[in-house]
């Protein structure tokens, strides 16, 4: 399942005097399978690109097609649709409502007139691939959730959908790093495993580096740069210009660099910026 | 998706019109003699003179005659459904029938109560929408509180009072901007908020109002300790950064107002009313 935007514009409040344009004529292709970071200052118009993408919002020009479905169209089954895209939203108290875990999980199935069994075996599936025990937490209060838990709950709940794609909305921002850790590894076993195409929606570039395939970096509603993540990293100064910093890896290699240690590659981990600085000391040891 | 852009009621348009200009008490005081005006109005004649009172005062303003009218769309099927109900169950004295269907029947009478009532929440909706769309949230505060000043002597606790409205119309927005998300997020989720029954429509908003109230709590609880935070406290001895003061413009506009009432007085009392 692919999405191709062509032309897209789109413009908030539109037709009044407080009318804002957010996106401006903006093209790219998801494709299947593949894990794509969506990465930009605040504002930039991210979190509207990627509602667009379940046709949550329409664009004004342009059009968006997904698995050759035009959101358009009217004829084109919305809902069925946005089963098909979930979409991870960036306040999980804006997503969980129901009482119990177990029953918010069930939301989205049960909205697809699935019967009671289907349901049920989905709830604990979608549960057990976010690490939440089932025995334990299926009944848990909502609300006594942790910040961590509650997110993997709404990753559940869009799970128990089956979608074949998946938005996740800055899910990461306000977590401690063992509870960010968790939830990037959930994902990571997501697109590996389950074969969902992934779309990250982040203000990180430790996230995006670390995680995609290939990055678009957006800024004022337009696509600044987009490829794989060592091409989009060469570009440090348009970064900076546009208020994105360097991942800590390659600041760190690059400081070394300056400092004059020969590094010759761009690392997009821990281990690799290991391995690099490791092999270039002992590369320096031999020669002295 | 947007919940939030036909919503005109307690959002200010900044400006520098007249209008904008005016003391805010100035403003408050027209709009509350408008409105007693569109109590007792019960002819088309002083709609009319209405009307143009309304053109007039959007013309100075220079506000986009579409947006003024805009916070209305959302009020369409309550404003159809209240003169449906007038048409056909209000009779008067001696019932001059226009025609039945199945067994209820509409009556001239009928007819021109729903249109009257029908104009006057259109005309009260407007321009209370009108003195918000031209009255920053501060200034409107400090119009309120003194005009509740006098009220103070009697025990009533203005100040407070006031920053209680205030607060309430600020929320409007941010409330509609939340419901906007949780929409969102429910729609994601397979809900289909356009399809159904009346009845199905309405079950799927309860699952929408819960996170709503939920965050809504939450807000008032954070603005709470962001005013504690800052040591506010309500009633005496607070002062204004902002003195009001009245001038020339509020004169003409209170002239304007004195005439025009006066001329929407004499239509009440010496036009037959149409019901």
């Amino acid at each position: 399942m692919s999405i191709i935007v062509e032309n897209l514009c789109f413009s908030y409040k539109k037709g009044t005097p407080f009318e804002k344009k957010v996106l401006h004529d903006i093209s790219l292709t998801v494709e299947d399978g593949e894990f794509l970071a969506l990465i930009g200052p605040t504002q930039s118009g991210k979190t509207t690109l990627a509602q667009h993408f379940n046709a949550l919002l329409i664009p004004h020009c342009g059009r968006v097609m997904v698995n050759e479905a035009d959101t358009q169209d009217p004829n084109t089954d919305l809902v069925a649709l946005r089963l098909q895209v979930g979409y991870v939203f960036q306040n999980p108290d804006y997503q969980l409502f129901a009482p119990t875990v177990g029953e918010d999980i069930a939301f989205g199935p049960l909205n697809q007139k699935l019967p009671r069994t289907v349901i049920n075996d989905r709830v604990s599936e979608a549960m057990k691939i976010v690490n939440l025990v089932p025995e334990i937490f299926l009944n848990r209060d909502i609300y006594a959730l942790s910040g961590g838990q509650k997110r993997r709950v709404a990753i559940a709940g869009v799970l128990a959908c089956q979608p074949q794609i998946m938005i996740l909305d800055d899910i990461t921002a306000g977590l401690d790093p063992r509870g960010r850790d968790e939830i990037l590894a959930v994902i990571r076993r997501l697109h590996r495993e389950q074969n969902i195409t992934i779309i990250l929606i982040s203000n990180s570039m430790d996230e995006a580096a670390e995680m995609a395939d290939r990055i678009i970096v957006m800024n004022q509603g337009q696509i600044t740069l987009e490829g794989k993540a060592r091409a989009i990293f060469s570009h440090l100064d348009l970064l900076r210009s546009i208020g994105l910093e360097l991942p800590e890896s390659m600041n760190l290699v690059q400081q070394l660099q300056e400092r004059g240690l020969a590094i010759s590659s761009v690392p997009l981990n821990l281990d690799e910026t290991i391995d690099l600085i490791a092999g270039s000391f002992r590369k320096g040891q031999g020669t002295t | 998706m947007e919940l939030t852009k036909n919503i005109t009621l307690g959002v200010y348009l900044p400006g520098q019109s007249l209008i904008h200009r005016l003391d805010p008490r100035t403003k408050i005081i027209s709009v509350t003699a408008i409105v007693i005006l569109l109590l007792l109005i019960k002819s088309y004649y002083a709609y009319a003179a209405m009307l143009i009172l309304l053109a007039f005062v959007i013309f100075i303003a220079v506000i986009p005659v579409g947006y003024a009218f805009r916070g209305l769309k959302p009020m369409l099927p309550v404003l159809v459904l209240m003169w449906v109900f007038q048409l056909f169950l209000y009779s008067g004295p001696s019932p001059k029938l226009l025609f039945t269907w199945w067994f209820f029947s509409a009556t001239e009478a009928g007819f021109h109560m729903g249109n009257l009532i029908t104009l006057r929440v259109f005309f009260l909706f407007t321009f209370t929408t009108l003195l918000t769309l031209t009255t920053s949230i501060v200034s409107l505060t400090d119009g309120l509180e003194s005009l509740l000043n006098p009220l103070k002597r009697i025990g009533v606790p203005s100040q407070e009072l006031v920053m209680t409205m205030i607060i309430a119309l600020r929320f409007v927005l941010i409330l509609a901007e939340e419901l906007d998300k949780i929409v969102k997020a429910q729609m994601a989720r397979g809900v289909a908020f356009d399809r159904g029954s009346f009845i199905h429509k309405t079950k799927k908003m309860f699952p929408v109002f819960l996170p709503l109230f939920i965050s809504a709590f939450k807000r008032a609880e954070e603005l709470i300790v962001a005013m504690e935070a800052r040591s506010y406290t309500g009633g005496k001895n607070r002062t204004k950064m902002k003195t009001l003061h009245l001038g020339r413009v509020d004169l003409v506009a209170g002239l304007v107002m004195i005439v025009f009432s006066t001329l929407v007085m004499v239509l009440i009392i010496s036009v037959k009313p149409q019901i």
